[in-house]
């Protein structure tokens, strides 16, 4: 394992969306490229600093210095943000004036070149990682750090994102339940999990809830509003069921309506695609969907909520801070170690390195055995079978 | 698509599907043949596997055999494309940026048919094979070929080809057509259209940028340079109507302005906002930009109408 | 009837209840009152449910009254709600049955308190709820009200108590949604508390330095919104947040444009769908696009901040030296630092909206905050 000698130029960027806690890795990243004596840049809104230069006053690079590490915990990332990043689809208008996606990486590695960056961290997760890894082979020296509200990349075992948003939503589902106490009703809130229930399981058990609902389990409706019914025997008049954004409904009452033919012919391929029962489609959905269903089945009112929108602000918990600041360092460590192609991965106590390759697709779902299910079971949360 | 040959049955297009029996498309019974490829990225749009020109692989969980077959996790399929949730073997999984390689060939090889390409090759003869089986029908509803999509004016040579065609059979031809690409192409198209349905989305440029990706002049040029360029045709302007976007007096009134000096729009057709597309987002891995929007309420749709038949003279009984 | 006093201030048994509607902190008020209550030697007795405990004791397997005593008042927590739990939004006067007509209920429930010897009843009540004790009170009920409410709307009183912990929760989630609109360059339009006045969205617009804020007292034409959101917003600031009050007014101008005058009529829109309803509007006029958000339910809920347990406290205490000086059909009313009493009268039926020449206005208007007004 060779170490490099000499200064090296380092651009750190971020992928799309926020997430608190962002200036925390770049502070870490900083100390510790300014200890060797390196270069750290700040490319601005993902990729577009370097893609499209002409819309910054100054090349959409930033120098960055450590004093990143007093701003505001309240403030944006200092990192600009964006809501698409991949340099393999850029939406451009082409010169007959006619939209579409242009494939730029060969351009991006290009100006990464002509600015002399040895080196690129990215704080992405889910597909900012995959992109990132197709980089990689086109001979992108990267490394990630992973940034994850859900905690389901599974390399590492704590992303930053996810302490800050366990926090906040603990917080949120105990006005929730309060709000659900004083009206007398039962509130269904959604909160973030697409993939993974690890925020529905750990919330719900925090304040313990009537029933928490995850990807790994698809549910059956019925079957929660009976252990609704059962627990509201006497003098409970009102419930909190907490419902991942992914979660998978099962035995819904089927639409069996033939298709309209305004339907056929808006639609290309109304009459040839079939409509998954999986699939939920926006925030608030999952609520709404749980909501309608167990009113049908239970006479208390139910009212859904959403938190979604609210976990995109806000700052860093305590843990996130610590975390991001240790990343960040990580991630300047696996850059010295000559580590090419990697993620930063937390397994305490230790720092890892994990190739890209191998840190692409893996998902953590709740595993069956973990003990987070058999404490939810002697709360008398019911999570499914 | 431009070929260098001389029988125009051999002209070769992307082809999205070809519908049959459709009554929303131009009048009459209709068959609709969707291209694929679109010009423009309209935040609402509801048929996501039409707008890019390359062949989309789609994914339906349903069909799929799970672990035991596994096929799509090897060569030839791109590396980390498909893959299993460890835990959960029971259906693949579909990493859509990795994903983003798989061709026709590969895709036949799953067999269970859970992975299907958006948009084939197909040739003006196997396209007219298809519409041609309904040649009484159209005679007898007064119906015949529609072109839409994606955009008709980006396949020109294809969609002119097949025009011409159908009007050798004897097929009346409509396009649908939100008209975004360089007037040659629509020059080659036009001749051998009937009827053409047109989006107006936004009459303000600006905001149509901002809907739609660009601006809206040199669409409203186009338009009326085919009002005025080809005056046997019947024009059926349309608009999608969004609320929050363009569901608005203003917007209608503009419409009607921008078509009364010419006779040969004969109609202004409204398309209330419809989120039957979604599920195919999903299947495709492309996120739904418009989370929050909904269906416009029937009074606001009524009362648009209302305006639009004072415009062209009707009661609402005699259309 | 109930019978009047032995000597005027001296009182044996005195009942505490809370009116409907949830609010942050109740707690804090019934352990001013206990306590203040037990060192006076009085009795003090909670009725659970508003009046339910005293009219369906059945239905309380516990009772339907609670002995306030200072071992149970010790072991309260002032940082929850709900010991008393809280009325059902019914009006006492006119409450329906099963069987479909309408009943006053009134005399059952003085009958009931004179029943269990209680010389006076402390009542924690928003604005409404004051009405209703008034009614009482002209029938002989000898009654003291703390107002609470989490908007502030209610008259004869600086600051009622929930008010502040409102504010708190919505302050943080308007930062909140700040940084969410920032991060999607989108306008949040955010729908906070605020039926009657605009208090909430007013200060936590200060505070969260907004781009506007649509308040009940100031009908908005929408088009001068957008018209000023249109020079805030721009290429390097492609983001904003407007704050808009559950009763906020809007002209509206599709019938300006075909009557060809202004301001004819002014509309308010159901609580919950005022973000949607003005962010669907608004979208019609500007470029930007928006993002509805509704606060709602996620205020009214959670602990009350250390402001509202001392103000609880104080009402509580306070409303317990009303009572000692004789005083009746009053409420409770803090003009800082005095607590003070003011008549019901002066409090019912009033509205406590914010003054055209309020110094908030004043505030948000230098910190270039759109307040609807004209252009």
């Amino acid at each position: 394992m060779s170490t490099d000698t000499g200064q090296k130029r380092i651009a750190i960027m971020v992928g799309a969306g926020y997430i608190p806690g962002i200036n925390a890795v770049v502070a870490g990243a900083s100390l510790a490229a300014g200890k060797l004596g390196w270069e750290l840049v700040g490319i601005l809104d993902g990729f577009d600093g370097l893609l499209h230069p002409e819309k910054y006053p100054n090349v959409g690079l930033i120098p960055i210095d450590p004093q990143v590490l007093n701003m505001d915990p309240n403030t944006s990332s200092v990192l600009g943000q964006s809501s698409r990043i991949d340099p393999f689809n850029v939406r451009t208008i082409n010169e007959l004036e006619m939209v579409e996606e242009v494939d730029m990486s060969d351009e991006l590695l290009e100006k990464l070149k002509a600015e002399n960056i040895d080196a690129v961290i990215s704080i992405v997760g889910g597909r900012g990682l995959s992109i990132l890894y197709q980089l990689h082979k086109k001979g992108l020296n990267a490394v990630c750090v992973p940034r994850s509200i859900e905690n389901e990349i599974a390399s590492t075992s704590v992303s930053f994102g996810f302490n800050t948003a366990l926090t906040f939503t603990i917080d949120m589902l105990d006005r929730a339940r309060l709000a659900a106490k004083a009206a007398h009703k039962i509130a269904v809130v959604e909160v973030q999990g697409e993939e993974a229930g690890w925020i529905a399981l750990q919330a719900g058990i925090a304040v313990a809830a009537d029933a928490v609902l995850i990807p790994e389990i698809p549910v059956d409706l019925k079957n929660v509003a009976t252990h609704l019914k059962n627990k509201m025997v006497g003098k409970k008049s009102w419930g909190l069921v907490v419902v991942a954004q992914g979660v998978k409904i099962i035995n819904q009452p089927k639409n069996d309506e033939p298709v309209s033919s305004l339907k056929a012919s808006l639609s290309p391929l109304a009459t040839s695609y079939s409509n998954s029962e999986f699939v939920i489609h926006k925030s608030g959905q999952a609520a709404q969907a749980v909501a309608d269903g167990l009113q049908l089945r239970i006479a208390e009112e139910t009212f859904p909520m959403v938190i979604g929108p609210w976990v995109r602000g806000g700052a860093p918990s305590a843990v996130d801070r610590q975390l991001g600041v240790a990343y960040g360092a990580g991630a300047i460590q696996a850059i010295e170690a000559g580590k090419n192609g990697v993620m930063v991965a937390f397994v305490p106590p230790d720092v890892k390195f994990v190739p890209l390759a191998e840190a692409i697709n893996k998902v953590r779902t709740i595993p069956d055995e973990s003990m987070f299910f058999q404490v939810a079971d002697s709360l008398g949360i019911y999570v499914g079978n | 698509m431009t070929n260098q040959t001389n029988n125009i049955l051999d002209i070769t297009g992307r082809v999205l599907n070809i519908q049959r029996y459709c009554s929303h498309d131009g009048p009459g019974i209709r068959t609709n043949v969707f291209i694929k490829g679109c010009s423009l990225r309209c935040k609402w749009c509801g048929n996501p596997e039409s707008i890019g020109m390359k062949p989309e692989v789609s994914y339906d969980p349903k069909k799929c055999e799970g672990k035991k077959c596994g096929i799509c996790l090897k060569a030839p399929f791109p590396e980390g494309g498909y893959y299993f949730v460890e835990g959960d073997d029971s259906k693949v999984k579909v990493n859509w940026q990795l994903a983003a390689g798989t061709t026709e060939e590969m895709v036949s090889l799953c067999p269970n048919g859970a992975l299907e390409m958006f948009g084939k090759i197909m040739t003006v003869r196997e396209v007219m094979d298809e519409v041609e089986k309904d040649a009484s029908i159209y005679r007898s509803s007064g119906g015949g070929l529609t072109i839409s999509g994606g955009e008709v004016m980006l396949q020109p040579d294809f969609a002119a080809a097949l025009l011409q065609e159908a009007h050798n059979s004897g097929i009346n031809t409509a396009i649908e057509t939100a008209c975004n690409a360089p007037w040659s192409f629509l020059e080659k198209v036009l001749p051998h259209v009937d009827i053409m349905l047109h989006d107006l989305k936004l009459m303000n440029s600006e905001r149509h940028k901002k809907w739609t990706g660009v601006g809206n002049e040199r669409i409203l040029a186009n338009f009326k340079k085919a009002y005025e360029t080809f005056p046997h045709i019947d024009f059926i302007a349309r608009t999608p109507l969004i609320p929050g976007v363009n569901a608005d007096d203003e917007h209608i009134l503009g419409v009607l302005e921008f078509i009364r000096p010419h006779k040969n729009v004969i109609d202004y057709e409204l398309l209330p906002y419809h989120r039957f597309g979604l599920g195919k987002y999903e299947s495709l891995g492309v996120v739904y930009e418009l989370d929050d929007y909904k269906t416009p309420s029937d009074e606001v749709v009524k009362r648009f109408q209302a305006m639009i038949d004072e415009a062209f003279g009707r009661t609402p009984e005699a259309k | 009837m109930i019978k009047s006093l032995g000597h005027a201030g001296t009182h044996r048994r005195v009942a505490i209840n809370v009116g409907s509607g949830f609010v942050p902190g109740t707690n804090a008020v019934v352990m001013g009152v206990a306590i203040a209550g037990g060192k006076l030697g009085w009795e003090m007795i909670g009725v659970r449910d508003g009046f339910g405990g005293l009219l369906y004791p059945e239905r309380y397997p516990a009772g339907g009254l609670i002995n306030l005593s200072p071992e149970l008042i010790e072991n309260l927590d002032p940082s929850t709600g709900g010991i008393l739990g809280q009325a059902p939004r019914i009006d006492p006067f006119h409450t329906s049955t099963v069987q479909g007509d309408e009943v006053d209920l009134s005399d059952q429930i003085l009958k009931r308190l004179k029943e269990e010897d209680i010389d006076a009843l402390i009542s924690i009540v928003s604005g409404q709820g004051l009405g209703i004790l008034q009614k009482l009170h002209f029938k002989g009920l000898h009654t003291v009200c703390i107002p609470r409410s989490i908007e502030n709307d209610i008259a004869a009183t600086a600051v009622s108590f929930g008010f502040n912990s409102a504010l708190s929760v919505t302050i943080e989630m308007l930062n909140k949604a700040y940084q969410a609109a920032r991060s999607a360059s989108k306008i949040a339009v955010v729908e906070v508390p605020g039926e009657q006045a605009g208090w909430i969205a007013l200060q936590a617009g200060i505070a969260v330095r907004a781009d506007a804020v649509l308040m009940p007292e100031i009908p908005c034409d929408l088009r001068n919104l957008a018209k000023r959101l249109k020079d805030k917003i721009s290429v390097r600031r492609p983001y904003g947040l407007v704050v808009v009050a559950e009763g906020a007014k809007f002209v509206d101008y599709t019938e300006i444009r075909d009557n060809h005058s202004f301001g004819i009529s002014t509309e308010s829109i159901t609580a919950g769908q005022v973000a949607g309803t003005v962010a669907t509007r608004l979208q019609k006029l500007i470029t930007a696009e928006t993002h509805p958000l509704v606060i709602g339910s996620w205020a009214r809920g959670g602990n009350p901040t250390a402001t509202d347990h001392q103000l609880g406290m104080a009402y509580g205490a306070g409303s317990i030296q009303v009572l000692k000086a004789g005083q009746n059909g009053v409420m409770v009313s803090f003009m800082p630092p005095d607590i003070r009493f003011v008549p019901l009268a002066d409090a019912v039926n009033k509205v406590r909206t914010v003054p055209a020449d309020s110094e908030f206005m004043r505030i948000a208007q230098s910190l270039g905050i759109y307040l609807g007004q004209g252009l």
